[in-house]
């Protein structure tokens, strides 16, 4: 049945849309940084994968576990290097540069980056649970969207745990509410910034590795994917996770439910169209806030 | 007044003939001299872009209206051109006003439909231009579809190629002269302190009487008209437009451009188009290797100084000058320490025989409330009990929540009048109300018996209603005077277009000035404001509320944070500024209230429970219990 | 045996350090502006010392160099122990709880939440931190928070947001505890309630710096104090 494959497969890219934006919420709550690499992260990791594995041949979980510890040491050294200087630093950069553009530089970074050493063709990691679509009375899941999937549930389901049940996520939520009250009893914000970044780029590349499969990635289809991680934290305001993630899950659907009813090469076209109408219509009831501080 | 440099953020703003001279005799020479060859192509390309950057350094940089607009714009001027040429045969510097103008209108209707948002939204929403023009672009076949149009004409009708180069290089550095002219004179008028205020704090903006939603529009159509004038050039001189033209790459690279020079500054902004050009051609390596290169430039002079290289070009100026003071003489200096500060604002004195003079002052500037005759001279005649304000049966909803129940009260011309309650009871969303920030839920608000409960905060400003708020919310890196001038431009009747060539901007000084000295804070004036103690901030906010000359001021929490002392002094001031105007002043510090006002109004959840004199207010047993209770 | 915040085992071997807190010339400026100037004074353990002194003065200034919220010169030990510049979370670990000006609490976080999270500077583990005295006394010093436990903090009235921010600085079992302006905004009755459980804190042993701009009410319960005009700090016995 059409309307029922395309929601699953909307819902497939829409987890994928609704974690990356969960995580560009907490991190902004945190940090006030909007993490605008994140799906070249995940681009990174899916090419990064496959270089290895198809090319230097290395056995898969090396492949990928190498790769995951690369992503992680280089977001912990960017964190450390240019983020330290840029939001803790003497200069502080702050409003507008500080939110949007050291992030955006590093987006164009990585995409340099991976195509210096992955060149231009379209890639792919490696299927990691390979045969055919399961079916289920007449619903089509792809073997790969059912990992997203399940990556998506795990990691969510760990990080609600954490919040709820840990004095340290207690503690990451009330870095993000209230900096100045964090420090007061000994919270480290600066430590939780890093944790949450490094965590990020580690969860994008490992979304990336299991979803490239199904679509196939450039060196810039980070950017796409990192523009409509940034889209659903927006529409779910920035600060409110569980509406991002929500939000994130919607466009997915609405995406596949446009580019399979309307036609492949607008339905995107028409679904900006649509999200711009929304946020003019009620900005408000989207949660957006009034005013952008300078 | 001391000289300003050329290029610099935030209150060193830069004179506009200036950076167009230095355009004009540079880019001329460059282009009659290397214009055949490839450095001259490239610099003719950058000066395209650098229009488009220029205009978006006063729309984004310098008021924080981020919108992504403009590469769609320039697109549109590209593609005009290029369709009127190629089809109509027009020579392309006549297609070029035409493109100029419709991409005007096409602006003003978009921007009247977008500008509604604010910030984020306004942001998130122009995002999806770039996405929905691409999406179209690459399938229209009369734009050539994904691989562009070419076009015969070229910016300068010539036979060799030699005058085509050079004289199309001449005409576009001509266009971005009249550009940065136009920017830099705008910033420089009334109206680019207005920006800065928009900038700033929208609603504060909005509070002092300025336009935001005209001017957000106004700021809208300039991007998008400059990016359409960039455009025109663009086609004119490479003959070629491209699909990634109106990319979302574009976009980004219009951004890198800008913020990499200085977003603030519109001689960065050339700059950073100059410099994001010739990277771009520079060596093989890194034309191919272009992101990582543009990645790392740019994290690397945002870390050295977020204004980018305009910024460190005037900071590294100002170091010069500093060793070199011969040269240039210094700007006012910056103030001695905070004790000494402190001890001047506690020298504060009213200066009481200005007062009542100066409702009858000389060469008055455009007085408020022309809506209905003058007040101060209608106060006069007809004595304090003709009502000023009405409030009547105003109600206030939050969704489910009642925040405001039937709330009536009357206030005359003049006097001081005190709003208590306990804290959630409604005082702040009340005086929201008769500000305008809030549109009540029900009932009605009158200003001298006409109906403003559906105005917009700057037209209430224009009548009379000048208001302050609980957080200071003066502009930082501008002065003392210019603050308070913010409320003295009377520009509701003019746009942008109007101020380049007349500026207000002296006039709005000099009574800014006049406000100041009756406050007796003369001495601080070119302070920069951040500097201040809060004390005094709260003066200047104080004095920026009250230079128009307003009907009814409305102060919020004006006491909190200050000593007792200070308390005391304040007090003089609002009784004395409570002889001239009427004053609603919404206190948590009982003291004070009961001191000052001649009479006292109590909301509790929502509803008026009191409303009498200082003496009655100390003696009631609502009052004693609410207000002292838990 | 309770699970406990850890003290200081010292004062079984010798007798315990009778200075609290020793500030020696200590300066706050912000940019050329300077807020204070060569601040000396020392806190006696088990001490209540009221700072006082107008706002724009310095008072908040000298709390906010000592507490490491800004940075600062000078010299500032905690039980003889020098303290680094401008490391609040230092202070926090040490001994030294600031309850600061304007409550600073997690407005979309529960006001039991907000008081445990007060239990972070001496432990990780949500476990520890429940069962632990200091939180149990942290919640009986209000009684009549308890109905409001589990409601979002932001919603709570000012009285209340303070009491939690008190019980949130007592949390952290602290020997010195640093109160900045804790009556800000509030009506007299709950002022009254507020000082109260700050006696009770103080009768604990707990050593009290509380900064008040009305000294009135803090010398009801200050022995000491420290009145800081135009930047200048004067220690003295309070009236």
């Amino acid at each position: 049945m059409k309307l029922g494959n395309l929601i699953i497969a909307g819902i497939v890219t829409g987890s994928i849309y609704a974690t990356f934006a969960v995580c560009v919420s907490v991190w902004y709550r945190v940090s006030n940084i909007l993490n605008l690499a994140v799906g070249d992260f995940a681009m990174v990791g899916a090419l990064s994968v496959d270089n290895l594995y198809r090319v230097r041949g290395l056995p898969l979980p090396a492949a990928i576990a190498c790769t995951l510890v690369v992503v992680a040491i280089f977001a912990w050294l960017y964190d450390m290097v240019v983020l330290r200087l840029a939001a803790d630093g003497r200069g502080r950069a702050e409003g507008i540069v500080l939110t949007f553009f050291f992030t955006f530089a590093l987006s164009f970074f990585i995409d340099g980056v991976a195509k210096m050493l992955f060149g231009t063709d379209v890639h792919a990691a490696p299927a990691l649970w390979n045969g055919q679509a399961i079916a289920v009375a007449n619903l089509h899941v792809d073997r790969a969207g059912i990992l997203v999937l399940a990556c998506a549930v795990l990691i969510g389901g760990m990080f609600w745990l954490y919040i709820r049940y840990t004095l340290g996520g207690k503690a990451l939520e009330a870095s993000g509410e209230n900096a100045v009250g964090a420090r007061i009893v000994g919270i480290d914000t600066r430590r939780y910034r890093r944790l949450i970044f490094v965590a990020t780029a580690v969860i994008a590349a490992i979304f990336g590795i299991v979803e490239s499969p199904i679509t196939g990635y450039t060196y810039l289809s980070g950017a796409t994917i990192s523009l409509t991680g940034f889209i659903a934290a927006a529409y779910g305001g920035f600060r409110k996770p569980g509406r991002a993630l929500i939000a994130g899950l919607s466009i997915g659907i609405l995406e596949a439910l446009l580019g399979g009813y309307v036609s492949a090469e607008y339905g995107d076209t028409v679904m900006y169209a649509i999200l711009a109408a929304l946020v003019l219509a009620w900005p408000r009831g989207l949660g957006f806030e009034s005013a952008v501080s300078g | 007044m001391s000289r300003v440099p050329l290029f610099g953020p935030s209150s060193r703003v830069p004179r506009a003939l200036g950076p167009t001279a230095l355009i004009i005799v540079a880019g001329g020479l460059f282009v009659v001299i290397w214009g055949q060859q490839y450095a001259g192509s490239v610099f003719v390309l950058s000066a395209c872009y650098a229009i488009v950057t220029a205009g978006m350094a006063v729309q984004i940089g310098f008021s924080q209206q981020i919108a992504f607009s403009q590469s769609v714009f320039m697109g549109a001027g590209a593609y005009g051109v290029a369709l009127l040429n190629t089809h109509f045969g027009w020579p392309v510097l006549v297609c070029t006003p035409v493109v100029m103008a419709g991409s005007g209108v096409a602006a003003l209707l978009l921007g009247a439909v977008v500008t509604r948002a604010s910030g984020l939204a306004l942001a998130v929403a122009t995002l999806m231009l770039p996405l929905i023009a691409v999406g179209y672009v690459t399938s229209a076949q009369y734009l050539g579809g994904a691989v562009g149009q070419s076009m015969p004409g070229t910016l300068w009708p010539g036979s060799s190629s030699a005058a085509v180069a050079v004289g199309g290089g001449l005409v576009v550095v001509a266009f971005l002269a009249v550009a940065v002219f136009v920017a830099a004179r705008v910033l420089t008028s009334d109206i680019g302190l207005e920006l800065f205020a928009l900038g700033a704090d929208e609603r504060t903006a909005a509070s002092m009487g300025i336009r935001t939603p005209r001017r957000k529009l106004e700021l809208f159509v300039l991007g998008c008209v400059f990016a359409s004038l960039g455009g025109a050039a663009y086609a004119g001189t490479q003959q070629f437009v491209p699909e990634t033209l109106v990319d979302p790459t574009a976009e980004l690279a219009l951004l890198i451009m800008l913020f990499i020079g200085g977003r603030r500054s519109i001689i960065g902004a050339v700059i950073g188009a100059l410099v994001i050009q010739y990277l771009q051609g520079a060596s093989s390596w890194v034309s191919v290797n272009i992101l990582v290169v543009e990645g790392v430039l740019l994290t690397v002079v945002l870390l050295v100084d977020p204004e980018g290289l305009a910024g460190i070009l005037a900071t590294t100026a100002s170091w010069l000058r500093a060793r070199a003071p011969i040269a240039f003489p210094a700007r006012a200096a910056a103030g001695a320490g905070g004790v000494a500060a402190a001890a001047a604002v506690s020298a504060v004195t009213w200066v009481g025989a200005g007062v009542a003079g100066e409702a009858e002052s000389d060469s008055p500037p455009p007085k408020r409330g022309d809506g209905a005759g003058d007040p101060t001279v209608a106060a006069s005649s007809a004595g304090t009990t003709s009502a000023l304000l009405t409030v009547a049966k105003v109600g206030k909803d939050y969704g489910g929540l009642t925040v405001l129940h039937d709330v009536s009260l009357t206030l005359p011309a003049r006097g001081l009048f005190g709003l208590c309650g306990p804290n959630g009871a409604g005082k702040s969303t009340l005086l929201n109300v008769i500000g305008g920030s809030v549109p009540p839920s029900r009932g009605q608000v009158a200003l001298r018996g006409a109906d403003i409960t559906r105005k917009p905060p700057h037209e209430r400003f224009y009548l009379g209603v000048s208001r302050t708020f609980q957080a200071v919310h003066l502009i930082k890196g501008r002065t003392v005077l210019d603050n308070v001038a913010v409320s003295c431009l009377a520009s509701h009747h003019s746009s942008i277009v109007t101020r380049i060539g007349r500026s207000r901007l002296a006039q709005a000084r000099a009574e800014a000035s006049r406000a100041l000295d009756d406050l007796g804070l003369a001495g601080i004036k070119d302070r920069e404001v951040s500097s201040l103690t809060l004390e005094a901030q709260r003066m200047v906010e104080l004095a920026r509320a009250m230079a128009p000359g307003p009907s009814l001021l409305l102060l919020d929490e004006p006491a909190s944070g200050l000593s007792e002392d200070q308390r005391h002094r304040l007090a003089a001031t609002l009784q004395q500024l409570g002889t001239r105007t009427c004053v609603l002043l919404v206190e948590h510090d009982l003291d004070l209230v009961a001191q000052v006002s001649e009479r006292i109004f109590v909301l509790s959840e929502g509803r008026l429970v009191f409303d009498g004199d200082p003496a009655t207010f100390r003696a009631s047993p609502i009052v004693t219990s609410l207000l002292v209770g838990l | 045996m309770t699970d406990e915040a850890p003290q200081d085992h010292d004062s079984e071997d010798r007798p315990p350090d009778p200075v609290a807190l020793k500030v020696a010339g200590l300066s706050v400026a912000y940019g050329n502006v300077t807020a204070v100037h060569d601040a000396t004074f020392t806190v006696a353990e088990a001490d209540a010392c009221a700072i006082t002194g107008p706002n724009g003065n310095g008072k908040s200034s000298i709390l906010l160099g000592i507490t490491g919220m800004v940075r600062r010169r000078g010299i500032v030990e905690v039980f003889g122990t020098p303290a680094p510049n401008g490391d609040v979370r230092w202070m926090a670990r040490h001994g030294l709880t600031l309850v600061p000006e304007r409550r600073q609490l997690y407005p979309d976080l529960s006001a039991w939440d907000n008081v445990i999270l007060g239990c972070y500077s001496w432990t990780r583990s949500l476990g520890r931190a429940r069962r632990s005295g200091s939180f149990g006394r942290a919640l009986d010093l209000f009684p009549e928070l308890q109905p409001h436990l589990r409601q979002a903090a932001g919603t709570l009235s000012g009285g209340q947001q303070q009491m939690v921010a008190i019980a949130r600085g007592l949390a952290s079992n602290p020997k010195i505890l640093v109160v900045d302006e804790p009556c800000l905004g509030l009506a007299e009755a709950v002022a009254r309630r507020v000082y109260d459980a700050l006696a009770r804190i103080h009768d604990d042993g707990t050593t009290l710096i509380v900064v008040e701009e009305a000294p009135k009410r803090a010398l009801t319960l200050c022995n000491r104090r420290v009145e800081v005009r135009n930047g200048v700090a004067v220690a003295g016995v309070a009236a």
